[in-house]
């Protein structure tokens, strides 16, 4: 008989002869538990966290924030509807500390006076025009390579997985947070970046923003963060905060929103000089220049 | 004392290399010291004044080769004084700090030593062809046989005699000029000889405690070149009428061609210098192939430079954000790499403007408009199509607060495009609303008013 069926037909009785334990982390030394990595934990991540300003979001984080010295994805079905709101906090934290924030290629123009509302300060913004997919390749990742920058903004609409691997690889030597923002077909593909958030926006002044991937186990639910475009928290009353939920209900027709012209029953509808008008019983604000 | 002796090669073995050679690495050396000196095919300088400055003699000796070689230094050594350095470096020998001079010096051949050459066959005859059988040979005999001079030069190589030198003075204006070992063809090809001339230039910055803001390259055109080529202005620069191609200070020169390049602040990093005139090489097209360089510095200041701290502390951050958009903007073009402005105007297109980023904002910020500012904006209005009386924009829009009336603008009078004597000016009257879109977000659109037919427009994002 050779040895290994001696060892086979042995190993049954061995294993019941020895009691099965349940492993207990409490049993261990504290030092050695804290060191101690479970699967169903977060990854900490080496590096800094910057806080999102979403509480939902930075404890779905690993390391409570969007992570420094490497990427993170941003995709969404469409560009320029929901970037300053979801990153405004942190690039708003990272002009207070004096830092510069770099965006590259942003598919509309930038507005100062709406990202200063965002907390943007206007001598730490940097905005580099590069069009061609090479040119926002290259002009980026001069950038992380310099480590100059506090953070980086970057748009690439098309952009290979090996390219985002060669940005993730440099993005380790740059301290501040390296955000991609891709559309949301780019979900469907592989990607080296480290945290992927795929975000939309909700009706109900809120941001969808599910976890695709983070260092961790994967997040099943989407999160609802209550955002607020920054320049609107000032004029939004609670009936309007209310009043998008509408939309949502497509069987039901919308409240026709009073066109300005039939607002005041003592005006005509044809067009009429404006001196001819009475706005005050309207609340309007009017700003004329002198 | 610590002597370096640099050793350029010579062309055919036996005349002296170039003048116009020696002289550039002189005046490179003087980064280091004010103590420069040219001997027969070498130059010499004396560093132990400038040791701690440079972070020590090893971190010294390891800059010192490092750009002698792209000077190119075909030897290097140093010792305790000069014409010991200048003996070991043509022997070959690197470091003459590590053992007794004496024994180094006395097994080198005597063709080290400048003063033993014209003698060295008579020596060599007499069985003497060290430089330590020389010093054994009586003192006496030496001085009636091959007089004085010999056995000062010896005293001198081994410290017992002191020296004299004529130290080279800084020259005034920095213009350096490099014959290229072949023609060349491609501009971007001529970075490698240009590089040599930056490496000479900010050595000679660096004797000056000064940086440059702005320095051209000139090149001189093959004399095998069509009749029409280099008649001044040679080269062309698409697209760039900024920093295109100046006549040779300020009046054409035939046969010559130049490129001016500008940085933001005083630098004098060869890296970063050669680096941007590589982005501007780039886009320089050559009529005809070139044979020679030339490199001047034009705008000189002072420059401060950064002293070491014990703590680290941000400002090398800023500089380095500096150098890099000086990068970005020496490929894309200055004006795509941008920094906002904010202008005292509430029309929403000319409210913010953006400037190239090496130009400096005021100090003081203008204030910001009130009420609600979208963050991103469309370059031009979209008109929005219309659904009854509602607009659409990737469905109907809601309505959700307005309107913010924005008008006035009469004064602000430009130039039309087709018609210049016509202006026409630039007035604005509109009624601005928060939109919410089903799929695109909170949009800012606004609807004409005084117009034949009011529209809606799309105008803005709240991204």
């Amino acid at each position: 008989m050779p040895p290994a069926s001696v060892w086979l037909a042995d190993t049954p009785s061995a294993s019941a002869a020895i009691p099965r334990t349940v492993f207990d982390v409490g049993s261990l030394p504290p030092s050695v538990a804290a060191s101690l990595w479970r699967g169903d934990q977060l990854g900490s991540p080496v590096a800094t966290a910057h806080p999102s300003g979403f509480e939902a979001l930075d404890a779905a984080l690993p390391g409570g924030g969007w992570p420094g010295r490497s990427l993170s994805e941003i995709l969404s079905p469409q560009s320029a509807t929901l970037e300053w709101r979801l990153l405004g906090h942190a690039l708003a934290q990272v002009c207070a500390a004096g830092r510069s924030v770099v965006v590259v290629g942003p598919p509309r123009v930038p507005h100062l006076p709406g990202l200063r509302q965002a907390g943007l300060n206007e001598r730490q913004l940097i905005w580099v025009q590069a069009e061609t997919p090479a040119e926002r390749l290259w002009s980026a990742e001069q950038l992380v390579k310099a480590n100059a920058g506090g953070a980086l903004v970057v748009w690439l609409p098309q952009v290979r997985p090996e390219q985002v691997r060669r940005l993730q690889v440099l993005a380790a030597a740059h301290e501040g947070p390296v955000f991609v923002c891709r559309p949301h077909t780019a979900a469907q593909e592989s990607s080296a970046a480290p945290l992927r958030v795929l975000a939309r926006v909700g009706l109900d002044w809120t941001l969808l923003v599910d976890v695709v991937k983070r260092q961790g186990p994967p997040l099943a639910t989407t999160l609802h963060l209550p955002s607020v475009p920054a320049g609107l928290q000032a004029i939004l009353t609670p009936r309007m905060r209310q009043a998008p939920g509408a939309l949502r209900l497509g069987d039901k027709p919308l409240p026709p929103p009073a066109p300005l012209r039939h607002t005041d029953p003592r005006q005509p509808t044809e067009a009429e000089h404006a001196l001819v008008r009475t706005p005050a019983a309207l609340p309007r604000r009017r700003v004329t220049a002198h | 004392m610590r002597w370096s002796a640099l050793l350029l090669p010579c062309p055919d073995g036996a005349s002296p290399p170039i003048e116009a050679a020696r002289q550039a690495l002189a005046v490179w050396a003087l980064q280091f010291t004010p103590r420069v000196a040219v001997a027969d095919e070498a130059v010499l300088m004396e560093v132990a004044g400038s040791l701690r400055l440079f972070g020590g003699q090893r971190a010294l000796a390891e800059r010192v080769r490092a750009q002698a070689e792209a000077l190119g230094v075909c030897q290097l050594a140093w010792a305790p004084n000069s014409l010991a350095a200048l003996a070991l470096a043509r022997a070959g020998t690197v470091n003459g700090l590590h053992a007794p001079l004496a024994t180094l010096l006395d097994a080198l051949p005597l063709h080290t030593l400048s003063a033993a050459r014209p003698h060295a066959v008579t020596l060599a005859h007499l069985g003497c062809r060290t430089l330590g059988e020389l010093r054994a040979l009586p003192r006496g005999g030496v001085a009636r046989r091959f007089g004085q001079p010999l056995l000062h030069a010896l005293d001198q190589a081994h410290g017992l005699a002191p020296e004299v030198h004529e130290w080279v003075q800084l020259p005034e204006v920095f213009d350096a000029r490099l014959e290229l070992m072949s023609r060349v063809d491609s501009a971007p090809a001529l970075l490698f000889g240009a590089r040599r001339l930056l490496i000479q230039l900010c050595g000679w910055l660096a004797a000056r405690h000064s940086g440059v803001t702005a320095f051209t390259l000139h090149w001189a055109f093959d004399a095998m070149r069509a009749r029409a080529v280099g008649e001044g202005d040679a080269s062309r620069l698409p697209g760039r009428p900024k920093n295109g191609c100046t006549p040779l200070g300020g009046q054409a020169q035939p046969g010559w061609g130049s490129h001016t390049v500008r940085t933001a602040q005083p630098m004098r990093d060869p890296e970063h210098l050669s680096r941007l005139l590589g982005e501007h090489l780039a886009r320089v097209e050559l009529a005809a192939p070139v044979g020679d360089l030339r490199l001047t510095a034009d705008e000189v200041h002072r420059l401060q430079p950064t002293s070491h701290s014990l703590l680290p502390d941000t400002t090398h951050q800023g500089e380095a954000l500096q150098r890099v958009l000086e990068r970005l903007a020496a490929r894309l073009g200055p004006e795509r790499v941008l920094r906002p402005l904010l202008v005292p105007d509430h029309r929403l297109e000319w409210m913010c403007r953006w400037q190239a980023a090496s130009l400096a904002l005021p100090r003081q910020p203008a204030p910001a408009p009130e009420g609600p500012q979208p963050s991103f904006v469309l370059p031009q209005p979209l008109k929005l199509a219309m659904r009854g009386n509602r607009p659409l924009y990737q469905g109907e829009l809601q309505l959700l607060a307005g309107p913010q009336r924005i008008e006035g603008g009469w004064w602000d009078r430009v130039d039309t495009t087709d018609a210049p004597e016509q202006q026409r000016t630039r007035h604005v009257v509109r009624d601005y609303w928060v939109a919410l879109s089903e799929h695109a977000g909170v949009l800012w659109v606004f609807q004409t008013r005084l117009d034949e037919a009011p529209a809606w427009y799309l105008h803005g994002h709240f991204a």
